[in-house]
């Protein structure tokens, strides 16, 4: 079944490897840190996320074992699944912090958002690889990838995730400019966005997403409601200083101040610890995994493979700085994760995913048409 | 993947490569702008205000909870303790560690016999306290509800007890008056400066020695640095600071003798008042009735608070210091001094005393209705003859009475560390046009030669007065306190006596007063034959102060008169007679007689204090003298 040519062993992509491997031990460091003192009952939650880690690497090998053209025409399947699974979270999915984000499989509690995420890419670029044009593509030709993107969008929007949703939104517009588009085409859209902020504000958010921009905006307004996850969080990363605190030493972690220091603000844990220093070669490792998911980009062998490898990396780089840029107080908080740094076994899955589908063209950039 | 054939994609062309490279250029660019931008945020919010959020953390993280001092302990004169401490038991209440809070209330109440709405009362009361802060229940409990609470512990979830330390009197309400109690600060206390360092909540003393010397006993408070969660809840000990106990006041009173003078005045209304004549230290200080200080620990309740206010007894007046007396016929020392220090009259000169005196259109008479016929001075003072006081007062006039008075301490305070001292009243001519803008009635003089009319004293100022004539003359401060000791032994501080000055009168006035007050007690006309000791010579004098015009009860039998309209009783006395040591001053309210009301209290404190002299050797009691029982004396 699976035709393994020798050849791909030798184009394996030991820098990619080595950047992920890194920014895992630091991820699952950091979990370890941030929630030792508080996981009493069952296992601890290093350990999940490091069984999730070896899952995920399973599920990348498999991928990569699949040539990533196979894609083309599981496209759709993929899709139709994907919203499948989203209804079925928004109908019968476990509430979480009053969100139904969730569906229960017994051994594991998937996020059927994560996979959206990645599953949008793959479709994305499927169309815009189908669908070529050599004068760039009009606004009637970008109703379809809008549909394709707002159908998802709505479903997670709903359960309700803003967050993720934006996520969705922010890889159609990256993944759409990479492709070519008219110059009416752009400043159409350009205004039409601007002009939807304003009703989007009024119609579209609830009440708890205008207030996190709102307090995001102002954080001391509200230092104990809703400003405080964003006040603590300076905290954290600020009192870090040059050097950090110290491993498992950081008090805004430790001691509870700092809200779902695991997940969404896992950085800032990190940040207390370590200090600038570890900050800044974390942030560094990360973009040079990012910088590289570029490169194989544009080393792919043909277009699908570039767009494909250019969405992979958009999602992690969208993902990475909505995040950081949330921890430190540049942006409001969205439930957006950090991804391999932040705990979460869907979110996990999907960026080794990715990362899989990555190493997939990176490793068949010289193979010819089959 | 066999089945599926994989879908014809041709390599990418060379053109459209470039266009794509461009674009993936653009793209680093974009990428490596935004990593820029997140470092400079990094640096800015770690290092170029990094201190100032480093702060922050240690503000979020650390509580400093305060833990009371032991208190010092007050001893009396021998060291031994008056009042020390004791751990006092509260329970208190943690709603997050109950699942089921309505049925361990309910339990608790139970235990703790209380109704359950006082306990939700609490609880409510403190709903807006931190959520960390455990809620007090009950104050207070005994040994018996703190077992069953302990052995229930395990179905009590959220039910803690909390331990602080508590004043522990040993010997009850003993010397309540002079100790005072501990309250929790007011907050009109907490803007005063003394109180600067203390917080609301913190127990202060709010009278007597407890609040004279507060900054002595109240010892430094320990802190508890606590490192909490974002609840406020508490994860471990960072450090602990030992709070550093109190120092120990030694007071001058004398536990024995103090017993003695409260157990004499158990059913009587008055002050017991006992001082070190060559030193000014007092040994004694009674108020009676005494304040019931256990009723103050942990904050007084309105309805016992009503009940002091009302109680016709006055138990929240110190009446040792400001309790004011007519001093009666014991002002005759006053008049003796100053008659004979003036020249006005001579030892051996004799007035004849018929039962009364005329003076303008009044008849002023004597306690004696039948007149004491022929009196000297000694028989004067012994016999207490007003009819020979009028006549030597009227020689005197006001005016140097006032200043013999005055020079003996009377009518202004004695300087004691306690608080709202009172100063008495010594009235002259000068007082009462500035009073009442009228002139001196000449008749007037002869009430205050008695101690009457407008003359008021504390026991405590005619008790030194009493020291003062017998020492040889030497005025001194009354002391309470004779040292304070560090909690490691050393000595902070000490009282050493404090003279005011010689008194007026030579060395020979003064013993022919003080033969006198032996005569009081030890002759056959004595007014004071019941107090005399068979082995110690005592001396004193009586004094009956009236409350109301003699004409108000005139003509009604001792037991008719209303009880508040009964005579006080004064007796001021000291021993031993050859070489005085303690002055002993007695005031029994509406006691009537000085001598038999007054005089045995007295006659108690003198037996017990040679008995503990002489190494608690009892001494014989003898039976005193029949009191002429047609007599009454003044």
């Amino acid at each position: 079944m699976l035709r393994f040519d020798r050849r791909l062993l030798l184009n394996f992509d030991w820098v990619l490897i080595g950047a992920v491997l890194a920014v895992a031990l630091v991820g699952l460091a950091n979990i370890y840190s941030s929630t030792h003192l508080y996981t009493n009952v069952g296992t601890p939650l290093y350990l999940k996320e490091l069984t999730y880690y070896l899952f995920g690497a399973a599920v990348a090998l498999l991928i990569v074992s699949i040539d990533y053209r196979v894609l083309l025409t599981l496209n759709y399947p993929l899709y139709i699944g994907m919203i499948l699974l989203l209804l079925f979270a928004l109908v019968f999915g476990k509430t979480i912090a009053g969100a139904q984000r969730w569906i229960n499989l017994g051994f594991f509690r998937l996020q059927p958002s994560e996979p959206a995420k990645l599953i949008l890419v793959i479709t994305l670029a499927s169309y815009y690889y189908r669908k070529e044009t050599g004068k760039g593509f009009t606004l009637l030709d970008l109703a379809v990838p809008a549909l394709l993107t707002g159908l998802p969008f709505i479903l997670i929007a709903k359960q309700p995730d803003l967050g993720t949703g934006l996520l969705l939104g922010f890889i159609f517009v990256s993944m759409t400019l990479f492709v070519k588009l008219r110059w009416t085409t752009l400043a159409t859209l350009l205004c039409g966005g601007l002009s939807a902020i304003p009703i989007a504000w009024k119609f579209f958010l609830k009440p708890y997403q205008r207030q996190r921009v709102e307090t995001f905006l102002n954080p001391e307004n509200d230092p104990l409601g809703t400003g405080y996850h964003i006040i603590q969080s300076k905290i954290a990363v600020g009192s870090g200083l040059i050097f950090g605190k110290g491993y498992l030493q950081g008090t805004q972690g430790q001691l509870d101040f700092l809200p779902e220091r695991h997940t969404d603000f896992a950085f800032s844990v990190w940040a207390e610890e370590w200090g600038f220093f570890g900050s800044v070669l974390l942030i560094i490792c990360y973009f040079f995994m990012i910088l590289w998911g570029l490169n194989i980009a544009i080393s792919a062998r043909d277009k699908f493979g570039v767009l494909l490898a250019f969405g992979v990396v958009s999602l992690i780089f969208w993902q990475a700085f909505i995040n950081l840029a949330m921890v430190m107080g540049l942006l409001p908080v969205v439930g957006v994760p950090l991804p391999f740094i932040s705990y979460g076994g869907s979110s996990l899955l999907t960026n080794l995913a990715g990362l899989g589908l990555l190493m997939n063209i990176r490793m068949r950039r010289y193979m010819g048409t089959s | 993947m066999p089945p599926r054939p994989l879908a014809k994609i041709n390599k990418i062309d060379p053109a459209e490569l470039k266009m794509l490279k461009k674009r993936i250029d653009i793209a680093m660019a974009l990428i490596i702008v935004s990593a820029a931008l997140l470092l400079t945020r990094l640096w800015y919010l770690q290092i170029y205000r990094g201190d100032e959020y480093a702060k922050l953390s240690e503000i979020n993280r650390i509580r400093i909870q305060e833990i009371a001092a032991p208190r010092g302990n007050i001893l009396d004169r021998t060291g031994q303790p008056i009042i020390t401490n004791r751990p006092r038991f509260n329970v208190v209440w943690n709603r997050e560690d109950a699942p089921n809070p309505d049925e361990v209330i309910k339990d608790l109440a139970k235990i703790l016999h209380e109704d359950i709405s006082v306990l939700l009362d609490r609880i409510r009361a403190a709903t807006e306290n931190p959520r960390y802060m455990p809620t007090r229940l009950k104050e207070d409990i005994d040994w018996e509800t703190l077992a069953a609470i302990e052995n229930k512990h395990l179905t009590l979830p959220g039910v803690r007890i909390e331990v602080m330390p508590s004043r522990d009197y040993l010997y009850g309400d003993f010397a309540s008056h002079l100790v005072g109690y501990l309250a929790e600060i007011s907050p009109a206390e907490l803007k005063e400066k003394q109180y600067a360092s203390y917080q609301s909540g913190d127990q202060v003393g709010k009278q007597g020695v407890e609040k004279i010397f507060e900054q002595y006993l109240k010892g430094e408070k320990g802190r508890n640095y606590l490192e909490v969660d974002v609840h406020g809840f508490q994860q471990r000990q960072m450090q602990l600071q030992e709070p550093f106990p109190g120092n120990d006041l030694h007071l001058t009173l004398d536990i024995e003798l103090q017993r003695v003078a409260e157990e004499a005045m158990a059913d009587k209304a008055g002050a017991v008042v006992v001082m070190e004549v060559n030193t000014g230290n007092l040994l004694v200080m009674h108020s009676s009735p005494p304040l019931h200080l256990q009723e103050f620990v942990g904050g007084i309740s309105q309805t016992a608070w009503d009940r002091l206010l009302n109680d016709p007894l006055n138990p929240l007046l110190d009446k040792t210091i400001q309790g004011q007396y007519p001093p009666g016929s014991t002002f005759k020392i006053v008049t003796a001094l100053a008659a004979i220090s003036e020249g006005v009259i001579t030892p051996d000169a004799t007035f004849f005393c018929g039962g009364s005196l005329n003076f303008g259109n009044r008849r002023y008479g004597c306690w004696k209705k039948g007149g004491h016929g022929t009196v000297d001075f000694q028989r004067a003072l012994i016999e207490s003859c007003d009819v020979y006081f009028y006549s030597v007062g009227m020689r005197l006039g006001v005016d140097r009475i006032a200043k013999y008075a005055n020079n003996l301490g009377l009518g202004k305070k004695t300087g004691i560390d306690l608080e709202h001292e009172k100063s008495g009243m010594i009235p002259s001519t000068a007082w009462k046009q500035q009073r009442y803008k009228e002139k001196w009635q000449e008749g007037e003089t002869l009430s205050v030669a008695i101690g009457q009319g407008y003359v008021l004293t504390t026991p405590l100022q005619l008790c030194r007065l009493t020291a003062a004539v017998v020492n040889g003359g030497t005025l001194y401060r009354p002391q309470l306190v004779s040292s304070v000791t560090a909690p490691d032994g050393k000595t902070m501080k000490t009282f050493s006596p404090v003279s005011e000055g010689k008194i007026l009168g030579s060395a020979h006035s003064l013993g022919l007063i003080k033969e006198a007050l032996v005569g009081v007690v030890n002759s056959p006309g004595g007014t004071a034959k019941v107090v005399a000791l068979p082995d110690v010579l005592i001396g004193g004098k009586t004094g009956t102060a009236q409350v109301v015009r003699l004409a108000q009860v005139e003509g009604l039998g001792e037991k008719a008169i209303p009880y508040k309209y009964r005579d006080h009783a004064w007796f001021t006395s000291f021993a031993p007679a050859e070489k005085p040591e303690i002055a002993v001053t007695v005031l029994v309210e509406h006691g009537q007689h000085g001598g038999s009301a007054a005089g045995p209290v007295a006659k108690a404190v003198f037996k017990k204090y040679f008995e503990l002299k002489n190494g608690n050797k009892t001494a014989p009691e003898a039976t005193p003298p029949p009191v002429a029982p047609d007599e009454k004396e003044e």
